[in-house]
């Protein structure tokens, strides 16, 4: 593990302690965590090292046809700590019940994770000075401008040993970074010019980033600057293009929803084999890209990242599997247990909670459509969305939809004025059918970019509803 | 009295020892507890909550404040904070106190109920769950319902050097029932939920009828018609007037962005915005809501605030720094997530205050629009001032009657055009306020509440 010392991990620690509880598990991290607040383009607070160190003991009970799960997080190590947590999950477990009477632990031997690129090393030996040096670039990108400046920014870095121990053997751990960062970027000024507009940037990377800070700054201000002007669209169906950054927030939420063993637990999952999306359809879940913020060697639960075939030209392949929805219905699973998520984004801690069945990372491989001005050329008329506000897609039954925030009319086959406010929304990813996303893929970009959960490039969809003046 | 108390006396000394080296500390212990079970036709899950202590400290340094947190408070955790602490004021020691108002208040308060919920053993809330699921079953196309109950004690100790002493333990009750409708590869959820400050009389909300109208709701939606898209004449309902007030006036109004200059709201301060009819409040005192509390993470006493009072805009949201910055006083709206995040301003339960018209009147005055119906979400934008609510369905509203049912919607415009187009605000019989959540950009979630009465406004809807 790396920047750990051996046999000192949060979970083996705990682990040990545990003969006689089988079977268990043991999710243990020990993190640090940095941040950076600016208020306007000056420093506001600076916070860390934050320390934690702490841990989560799953037990299963097999009760004939069911398991009985009991989990107890805690990040008191000392002996009565443990013993309090390991009898809280017990007594948890003889409440709790999840149809399956198999849970098949990993035990580490046959396939490993191996190894898969999530830790900024400059970061992880010095992440003061690097979280201090990124941050003054940043605020140098942004001197000089006269119409455009920082109005809040967010920088926070995590570094975290992530361990995993459980009564089939299984001992495994991996060190991992992530930088959060969160800005506004504001464009003001000219003479009696529109009212200030601001371009908010939400990114989550592995690493940071410092060589292309003021290349960025500049197109963040030139969005900026657009959210000043732009108007909403027309009403009415019509060519939408949607970059990566758009499709993250809808993509991974409703494969979760429909292609996961949690879905057929609903009885809600699509069909294998049937036809949901068109001739460009062809979707993965990838837990091995790296710098993807859901990479990882192993997922929470132990067992290793793929990469899934969702989608083989609109037809539907795999489902995915954490340990229990597995056991539940007699297949492996695919290293898709993950913790921590909060209110549609992960949170830093994951051990306070127990696993549950997500997408990794979504991705579409680069298609013929060419670069963004090709796609532009190919929807002809119509609009390209550069940020929805919220587009909170219905797991269940695939609908998403929002504001807004930017977006350019396509006129001729060209970007043309900005667009903000109005409405666009439709759904992802319906059964057979059904009209949806999937069966209206009209060209894939070429050029493939990593956004958070999503690695894909931009895609052209035709029809999708737009709501306007 | 609260699981703080042992540790009091060393973070008070702890505090004491930090003052003579600077002019201002404080310090926020917390410890949680709880439970929550959620029931399905699958089984059931238990979850305890963590156990968790710790606090944050901040102190006052001539660059401004410096923060430590720690995940623990034995002997070995409070002298590794102190030595940080007192490190960086001997580095950058402060000359005078930080900006604003130090609290001096000195209170003691626990949630408390003729029924804890505490007392309700795992067995007791798998029955319960067991109950409220069963309610559910038998109606056709119904295959599944979640059921969920929960609670958690949230308990805060807050010290600072001014000789504030707020010990307060707030404990949340939420219970929530999710029926599942399936036909034809069709699914369709409703979504029912009662959360408050409490014991478990909250939960006296989970009846079979609330049950099985949520279920009866989660199957008409199979069959809902598309909902329109323009401009329309929208009415809201209070889940969705409440997603107005926190998206509209709770988050432009929130003063940390009038320091940073990012608030459409700070050149209307004082000036009418709406019509009479419209009054909005922020109330962290408001006796037994989901975003209860008794004090803010400054120490300050939790309050009413207005925020519009008839269509004037006249008040703000304050930490002790913003409220210096424009002449004000803290409002007790200072909260962390926990001890490990920063604060920030944020706000508790806002709503709309009722108005003078009825529902049925309000529906007339519509005469053809689309009444929104069970928000689920919603996004500011405090620079710009539009704003984003999502609702999970809704009906259309055709000469004046409300008629066809459709499915899940997103509202978006400009707030002061929304404001100025505002015609009626229902009265106190419609009043009510939802169980949320609320983020200050994609971290720091917090417990939050708003709604109000229902509202009539003007704004461009869409599918979503």
């Amino acid at each position: 593990m790396s920047g750990a010392r051996p046999g000192e991990a949060a979970a083996f620690r705990i682990g040990e302690r545990l003969v006689g509880k089988e079977p268990w598990e043991v999710f243990g991290e020990r993190i640090r965590r940095y941040e950076v607040y600016l208020s306007g383009g000056k420093i506001e607070i600076v916070r860390g090292p934050i320390a934690l160190e702490g841990y989560g003991i799953r037990l299963f009970r097999n009760r004939e046809d069911a398991t009985g799960i009991g989990y107890q997080a805690s990040n008191d190590f000392s002996e009565a700590g443990i013993q309090q947590a390991a009898g809280d999950a017990e007594r948890l477990s003889r409440f709790a019940s999840f149809p399956t009477a198999r849970v098949e632990l990993p035990s580490g031997r046959g396939a490993t994770g191996g190894i898969v690129e999530v830790l900024d090393r400059g970061l992880w030996e010095y992440p003061s000075d690097s979280l201090e040096s990124y941050v003054a670039e940043l605020q140098s990108a942004f001197e000089g401008r006269t119409h455009c400046a920082l109005s809040f920014g967010a920088v926070r870095a995590t570094l975290s040993e992530t361990s995993i121990c459980n009564s089939a053997g299984l001992r495994t751990g991996f060190g991992h970074t992530t930088v959060d960062l969160e800005l506004g970027v504001k464009a003001f000024g000219g003479a009696e010019g529109p009212a200030p507009g601001e371009y908010w940037v939400t990114e989550l990377h592995r690493r940071l980033r410092t060589t292309s800070l003021r290349d960025q700054a500049d197109a963040w201000c030139r969005f900026a600057e657009d959210a000043r002007t732009g108007r909403p669209p027309p009403t009415g169906e019509m060519s939408v293009v949607l970059p990566p950054s758009v499709l993250a927030g809808i993509l991974p939420d409703v494969f979760r929803g429909r292609l996961t063993g949690s879905a057929q637990l609903e009885q809600v999952s699509l069909l294998a084999g049937s036809t949901v999306g068109g001739e460009l359809a062809t979707i993965y879940d990838d837990g091995r890209i790296p710098w993807a913020p859901m990479s990882s060697p192993v997922d929470d639960e132990g067992v290793p990242q793929r990469r899934r075939t969702l989608l083989d030209h609109g037809v539907v392949m795999d489902n995915l599997y954490d340990l229990l929805h597995a056991g539940a219905f007699e297949a492996q699973s695919t290293g898709n247990g993950f913790r921590g998520f909060q209110g549609g984004s992960r949170i830093w801690f994951r051990f306070l909670q127990p696993p549950e069945l997500a997408t990794s990372t979504i991705a579409i491989d680069p298609g013929h459509g060419g670069t963004d001005a090709e796609l532009a050329e190919a929807a002809h008329d119509g609009i390209w969305i550069q940020q929805i506000g919220w587009s909170s897609p219905d797991p269940l039954t695939g609908a998403f939809g929002g504001e807004i925030r930017l977006g350019y009319r396509i006129r001729d086959g060209k970007l043309a004025e900005p667009i903000r406010g109005g409405t666009v929304g439709g759904v992802a990813v319906a059964p057979e059918g059904q009209p949806s996303l999937m069966t209206s893929l009209q060209a894939i970009g070429s050029h493939v970019e990593l956004s958070d959960p999503i690695s894909c490039p931009p895609v052209l969809v035709r029809p999708l509803a737009v709501a306007g003046e | 009295m609260g699981e703080l108390s042992e540790s009091e006396d060393p973070l008070y000394r702890l505090v004491a020892r930090l003052t003579q080296r600077g002019p201002f500390v404080e310090v926020l212990a917390q410890a949680t507890s709880g439970l929550s079970v959620r029931y399905d036709s699958h089984g059931s899950s238990f979850q305890a909550a963590p156990r968790i202590r710790g606090a944050v400290f901040r102190a006052w340094t001539r660059t401004g404040w410096s923060e430590a947190a720690i995940s623990g408070l034995d002997a070995g955790s409070l002298r590794m904070v102190e030595g940080m602490i007192e490190r960086t004021l001997a580095h950058r020691p402060a000359r005078e106190g930080p900006p604003g108002v130090s609290s001096t208040a000195r209170l003691e308060t626990f949630t408390t109920s003729p029924r804890p919920i505490q007392e309700m053993g795992e067995e007791e809330m798998v029955m319960m769950a067991r109950d409220v699921f069963g309610w559910t079953q038998g109606l056709p196309d119904i295959r599944n319902t979640h059921v969920s109950i929960s609670w958690r004690q949230d308990e805060r100790l807050y010290l600072n050097s001014a000789g504030a002493r707020c010990l307060q333990g707030v404990c949340r009750v939420r219970g929530s029932i999710r029926p599942i409708a399936l036909e034809n590869g069709r699914a369709e959820a409703e979504y029912f939920v009662r959360g408050g400050v409490g014991g478990r009389e909250v939960l006296d909300a989970l009846t079979p009828e609330n049950a099985r109208r949520s279920a009866e709701d989660a199957r008409k939606l199979l069959h809902a018609r598309a909902p329109p898209s323009g401009k329309r004449t929208v009415l809201l309902s209070p889940s969705l007037t409440g997603y107005f007030a926190h998206e509209s006036f709770g988050h432009g109004a929130e003063a940390d962005q009038f320091v940073r200059d990012r608030s459409y709201l700070k050149p209307l301060l004082g000036q009418v915005v709406a019509p009479e009819i419209l009054t909005i409040v922020d109330n962290g005192a408001y006796p037994g809501a989901w975003s209860q509390i008794y004090c803010d993470d400054e120490g300050h006493p939790a309050q009413r605030t207005v925020l519009v009072e008839r269509g004037r805009f006249v008040g703000a949201l304050h930490d002790r720094e913003s409220a210096a910055a424009v002449g004000a006083l803290p409002t007790g709206n200072t909260r962390r997530t926990d001890v490990l995040s920063r604060s920030f301003v944020r706000m508790t339960n806002t709503y709309v205050e009722p108005g003078d018209s009825t529902f049925a009147e309000l529906v007339k005055e519509t005469r053809d629009g689309v009444l929104l119906e069970s928000g689920t979400s919603g996004i500011e934008d405090p620079l710009g001032g539009l704003l984003q609510v999502k609702a999970r369905k809704g009906h259309l509203i055709e000469k004046g009657e409300v008629t066809d049912l459709v499915s899940s919607m997103a509202l978006s415009g400009r707030v002061l055009d929304f404001l100025s187009a505002i015609r009626g605000v229902s009265g106190k019989e419609d009043f009510a306020l939802d169980t949320s959540s609320c983020g200050k950009g994609r971290t720091d979630y917090l417990p939050n509440s708003a709604g109000g009465p229902y509202l009539l406004s003007t704004a461009v809807v869409g599918p979503a």
